[in-house]
């Protein structure tokens, strides 16, 4: 649409100059940014974006790996965790919008989900109450099990699902084990979430028996240690 | 009221919107919304002999103005690393609309045609520029109203069968945040 005439050398110089200009522009923007957890592979970051409460996240590179390979790795976190956001909200399933990704810094810009809370925080504050904690665990295990189920409907896999990875809003993201491990007396309401996934799933019969078989490891090594 | 003035984020004439793009502190976008235009033939022209150094966009595929700012931050960012996809930041922000990464159809859909009697008109620059503005302005035979008023221009079916929106998405966001999450994405779709 517009004219740009190319000025050759003299515009290749400014471009090799500006990849660098820009990385720092990144990282300047992070510099003042609220970093809100420190993860193994990634930061997040709470900010305002085009005016927006903006989430970031950032991927950053780690030192032993060859930086090639690195870079390469990265990115296909990076592109992985974008399709699967999409692939979600396709499929009806709140996850945050995508706003912008930098694939130069590994950086997703999502929405940020205000006033949010982990399903790891939700049932901590319930145990913690005492008014009808089981109906409220099992509102919470069935709205779970419905959601897993139609993200395995849409072959999308979450890679670490826990319950820390799941928001409190309308949707939710998420682990079936870390369920069962991190919250003692879950076995109940693991189990009214595996029926709420066995209803809604298309295809929740061999992923129930495949659990199973991993319940019964995980059994088997109590047993033992 | 007075402090709309002396928002750092946001500055809003009666007409136009001026906004930051947090990335590039030097760089602001603005947007200028025309109905009624006559001259769109022309206006065209103008952009692609480079008189108009603006992105001239069919407003009927706009939900919303903060379409144009995530399509402009890209540009910025896409820009400075060297890896834009068309051969003008302008171009870029009209190609970063479309869902698809068919440049042409890009142009089509996004561009304005010789036939729009809308038109809305994106400038990236440095400081508050009013003369860029009024200048810009003075080319457009049309009215000038508020950029807010996007929503009563738009085609919410076109623009659902063009990013294929989904039922089911539509029940878990707005229209705008389905379209915004397809044009951030398109890249690895
Ligand atoms: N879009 C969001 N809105 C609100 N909070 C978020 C959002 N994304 C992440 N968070 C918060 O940041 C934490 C870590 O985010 P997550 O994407 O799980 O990173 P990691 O992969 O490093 O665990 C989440 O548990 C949640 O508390
Ligand atoms: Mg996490």
């Amino acid at each position: 649409m517009c004219s740009s005439q190319s000025r050759g050398s003299e515009r290749r110089w400014t471009e090799v100059n500006m990849t660098q200009g820009e990385s720092m522009a990144v990282s300047e923007f992070l510099a003042r940014a609220k970093l809100i957890k420190q993860g193994a592979e990634a930061r997040v970051y709470r900010v305002e974006f085009l005016g927006r409460p903006t989430i970031v996240k950032e991927r950053f590179p780690k030192r032993y790996r060859h930086p090639s390979l690195d870079d390469k790795l990265t990115h296909r976190r990076t592109v992985q965790e974008v399709r699967s956001i999409l692939r979600c909200r396709r499929a009806g399933i709140s996850a945050p919008v995508v706003y912008f990704v930098d694939y130069t810094s590994h950086c997703i810009f999502l929405e940020e989900i205000v006033g949010s809370l982990t399903v790891r925080d939700h049932i901590i504050s319930i145990q913690q109450s005492n008014s009808c904690k089981m109906l409220q665990l099992d509102q919470l295990a069935e709205k779970v099990g419905q959601i897993l189920a139609k993200m395995h409907d849409e072959d999308v896999i979450h890679g670490d699902l826990t319950t820390s990875n799941m928001l409190l809003r309308q949707g939710m993201q998420s682990d079936l084990k870390a369920f069962l491990s991190t919250h003692p007396n879950t076995e109940v309401l693991f189990e009214k979430l595996l029926k709420s996934y066995a209803a809604s799933s298309k295809k929740s019969s061999a992923v129930i028996k495949k659990l199973d078989e991993v319940r019964l490891r995980g059994r088997k090594r109590s047993m033992v240690g | 009221s007075s402090n709309d003035f002396f928002s750092p984020q946001t500055f809003h004439s009666s007409m136009h919107v001026t906004q930051k793009l947090e990335l590039f502190p030097d760089h602001r976008l603005t947007q200028m919304l025309f109905k009624e235009v006559k001259n769109a033939a022309e206006l065209r022209q103008s952009a692609m002999s480079g008189k108009i150094n603006g992105a001239l966009i069919n407003p009927t595929m706009l939900v919303d103005p903060f379409q144009t700012l995530v399509a402009a931050n890209k540009a910025v960012s896409l820009q400075k690393t060297g890896k834009m996809k068309t051969r003008s930041l302008y171009s870029e922000i009209i190609f970063n609309l479309s869902p698809t990464n068919n440049i042409s159809e890009a142009f089509k859909r996004f561009g304005i045609s010789d036939d729009n009697d809308s038109v809305l008109v994106a400038l990236v620059h440095s400081e508050d520029e009013s003369q860029l503005l009024t200048d810009i302005a003075a080319m457009v035979t049309g009215q000038q109203v508020p950029v807010e008023d996007i929503s009563s221009l738009t085609d919410q079916e076109k623009i659902k069968k063009l990013y294929k929106i989904t039922a089911q998405e539509e029940k878990c966001g707005t229209l705008l945040d389905a379209v915004v999450c397809r044009m951030a994405t398109k890249d690895v779709m």
